[in-house]
């Protein structure tokens, strides 16, 4: 195990961990300049991962929020959220993920999956219910799928063009991603919801602001707002890896 | 006595079909200046990372025949034990500051912290060498902050410091004025004096005419030439292949050609074609 | 260039303390603040731990300023979202469509509390304390050293690629790029940003590892360093004791999360 994990810090992991997250670290702000509703901060730490492995994916997670809390307190604790994101791109990368095309079903499958997910989670907040002791109850799938049949075809279909049209053959990518993304959401939720009140003071606070005014609590809003955001995101920046290690040269990739 | 000795060394990078290296045999004797030249590709910088150690233990990859440096194998060592003889300086300077250290005093000091030099020895190490290549008032200047040919020399100024028996230097002086040039090709001279052997790949032949003991031609990784910078420089053997001759040389071939040289050497600086012209 | 930090030179106690006592107090700090069964104790910690330090270390001024403008936008959002969005409570007025709960208006103040707190605590410890001086007492207690390398060439190359993206941006948009306007207009601009960015870099990454390398950076000799910084048997103890109190924070909390 210990062995496995120093075989993954040779010299230029070592080289490229630094210049990864100092990657993250300029999208993530340009990202923000340019006002986009995502992050991209961690294409850096994806590219590690899938380089090296998860440990070091997980190392250049961790110090990109670390370092980034220097000068954006905000960042450093969701230090855990980056290791994860790593890790997980580690995982994806010793499966392949970054190496094979798949087909272009599967891209189509996983774009059609996440988008008509998405909406079935957006539907069942801006629905839930809250009785007179604050309990707060959510409509039932089937009443939600009889009543807005059309939107989750057009999500279906909208979900498959972005698979066909985005992810082209970096479907594997883009499931891995997705699955992050989902892990992100779940547990960078409670640190935002208990130490920041639920806000990032970035533009996804309209989204948090929308599902607690719909009447959910603090820790599901924030925990909506990272299943809308962070899928998303993730997606995104596993492919943009994807992309990125398809465009090197194959001296570089042998390790 | 031989103190870099490469026999039949043929190596191929990983995932690629042409060898970069093609039987090269290769020895030089402790305390010379050996200069070599060929044109892009050519495996200039992979015969320097071979000496250097870097191939095959950095880069992987095929490599048949043995290299020894300073008594030691390479093939039965390991590349930390390596460098402690070998030192390496190549071209960008940009990329071989280690990006650790906040002073220039501080970047010269990073190789001795690695290899664990005490405290009290380094700093007058540091100083000693950057002494030598004239950049002690660079000392508290961040190597960030520093001209590409400054920061060629603390590069260069790094190596030193660790006392290298053999010193390996890739086109060391690309970013320098010739001001520069000058004064390292001078630093480098003294020390091959002083028993300091020097491997150095380089463009600029008018300068290893000058200061170089001998001069080896590379081309599609094959040895065509090896001998006195003066011969070798002018040697017909490397017409037509694009290395880069000195224009004097150039000038004064025409000139035979139409009986207006009448030496049997071609000049390689200016002094020399000066000289041959003046008997005209 | 800058390296990538918000230290401010002084001549103070606080700068002259050991960096992994700054560190270890930070840590506490954040720790008794975000666990401590108190409400308030952020605001607490902050007004008399932390404002008292600033005012030590002289950095003072300054670091009412970087507080007060990264933690702005986060209170806004916290009160705004918490106090007029704020399911179910006691309405403070009403008008027109906002109504602000009373409830929401008190949780927005405590997290308020915790926000400046961190904030407070990050931005004093980053402005008191060098980097390099910092891994450098890393590596006097045994953190490997290549993980010092990895932290200490991170401070230096983010300005770096702060500005390499920036002036990719700008050279872009002189190109006729457009990178203001709708959404799907600043999405494209990204891309032309982002692969020159990661590819160029990528290319570096061998030279650098040789060089290093060269330097001997995985030799296996006991290493040695340039630069000592000074500790004292007191900022041990008082190390020790705040590790104990970080213990005693934790327990309060889970003492009293089960009494409840």
């Amino acid at each position: 195990m210990l062995e496995n994990i120093k075989k993954e810090f040779s010299t230029r992991i070592l080289v490229l961990i630094p210049i990864a997250i100092a990657i993250n670290i300029a999208i993530g702000e340009l990202v923000v300049r340019l006002k986009l509703p995502v992050y991209l901060d961690s294409i850096g730490t994806v590219l590690v991962g899938a380089i090296a492995g998860p440990w070091a994916g997980a190392l250049t997670g961790a110090l990109t929020n670390l370092i980034w809390g220097l000068f954006n307190p905000f960042a450093a604790p969701f230090f855990y959220v980056a290791a994860v994101i790593g890790f997980l791109a580690g995982l994806a990368g010793k499966r392949g993920a970054f190496e094979n095309e798949s087909p272009r079903w599967l891209s189509v499958l996983v774009g059609a999956v996440f988008v008509f997910s998405l909406t079935m989670f957006i539907l069942a907040f801006s629905n839930a219910s809250i009785d007179d002791t604050g309990f707060t109850s959510y409509p039932s799938m089937a009443d939600l799928f009889s009543q807005y049949a059309i939107i989750f075809v057009v999500a279906i279909l909208i979900g498959a063009a972005i698979g066909y049209f985005l992810l082209q053959r970096g479907g594997y990518a883009g499931f891995w991603g997705l699955i992050t993304g989902i892990v992100a959401a779940i547990i960078s939720a409670p640190t935002a919801a208990y130490v920041f009140g639920g806000v990032t003071g970035s533009g996804t606070d309209v989204l948090v602001a929308a599902f607690r005014a719909s009447g959910a609590g603090i820790l599901s809003s924030v925990m909506a707002q990272g299943a809308v955001s962070d899928p998303f995101d993730k997606m995104l920046s596993f492919m943009v890896v994807w992309l990125i290690l398809r465009s090197l040269p194959a001296r570089f990739k042998a390790r | 006595m031989a103190i870099i000795d490469l026999r039949n060394v043929t190596y191929k990078y990983p995932l690629t079909q042409e060898s970069a290296l093609k039987n090269i045999n290769f020895q030089v004797n402790e305390g010379e200046f050996v200069a070599v030249i060929g044109p892009n590709g050519a495996g200039k910088s992979t015969l320097c990372y071979t000496v250097a150690g870097f191939v095959p233990h950095f880069f992987k990859g095929e490599l048949s025949g043995t290299v020894e440096v300073a008594g030691a194998d390479s093939s039965k060592s390991n590349l930390h034990e390596w460098v402690l003889n070998v030192g390496l300086a190549f071209q960008n300077p940009f990329n071989q500051i280690s990006g650790a250290k906040y002073t220039v005093f501080e970047e010269i000091a990073f190789g001795l912290e690695n290899i664990g030099v005490p405290r009290d020895e380094m700093i007058p190490r540091v100083n000693d060498a950057m002494k030598l290549t004239g950049i002690s008032e660079l000392a508290d200047r961040s190597p960030y902050s520093l001209s590409g040919g400054q920061q060629q020399r603390v590069a260069l100024t790094s190596i030193l410091v660790m006392h290298p028996k053999v010193l390996v230097l890739d086109e060391p002086t690309s970013q320098m004025d010739p001001i520069g040039t000058r004064e390292v090709f001078g630093v480098i001279r003294t020390l091959a004096e002083q028993g300091m052997t020097v491997i150095m790949a380089e463009h600029k032949v008018e300068w290893i005419a000058n200061f170089a003991d001998r001069v080896v031609a590379l081309h599609e990784g094959q040895i065509i030439e090896d001998g006195k910078p003066q011969e070798a420089l002018t040697s017909d053997v490397l017409a037509g292949k694009g290395f880069g001759i000195s224009r004097y040389t150039s000038v004064a071939r025409k000139a035979k050609e139409t009986g207006l040289w009448k030496k049997d050497k071609l000049p390689v600086t200016l002094e020399e074609a000066v000289e041959g012209f003046a008997h005209v | 260039m800058n390296t990538f930090s918000m230290y401010v030179a002084r001549e103070s106690g606080l700068h002259k303390l050991y960096p992994l006592t700054k560190a270890s107090l930070t840590l506490l700090l954040l720790i008794a603040g975000l666990t401590l069964p108190v409400n308030w104790a952020g605001y607490f910690l902050v007004l008399f731990v932390i404002f008292p330090l600033a005012i030590w270390g002289k950095v003072f001024k300054n670091f009412m300023r970087i507080v007060w403008s990264i933690s702005l936008p986060f209170i806004i959002s916290v009160i705004i979202i918490q106090s007029l969005f704020w399911g179910k409570g006691t309405p403070i007025f009403e008008f027109w469509i906002l109504a602000p709960k009373i409830e929401g208006v008190i949780f927005a103040t405590i997290s308020v509390g915790r926000i400046i707190l961190v904030m407070a605590g990050f931005i004093l410890f980053a402005m008191t304390t060098r980097p390099d001086a910092l891994m450098i007492s890393l590596k006097q207690v045994g953190v490997p050293s290549s993980l010092a390398y990895i932290i200490v060439t991170t401070l230096q190359i983010v300005p770096r690629f702060v500005t390499k993206a920036s002036t990719i941006l700008d050279a872009q948009r002189s190109r006729g790029l457009e990178t203001d306007g709708n959404l799907f207009v600043r999405s494209r601009a990204v891309v032309p940003i982002i692969l020159p960015l990661v590819l160029g870099s990528l290319m570096e990454v061998e030279e650098r590892a040789i060089a290093i390398e060269a330097r001997g950076f995985n030799s296996n000799r006991e290493e040695t360093s340039l630069i000592e910084i000074p500790d004292t048997r007191a900022q041990f103890i008082l190390r020790r004791i705040f590790m104990v109190l970080m213990i005693l924070s934790i327990i309060a909390r889970v003492a009293w999360q089960l009494s409840t």
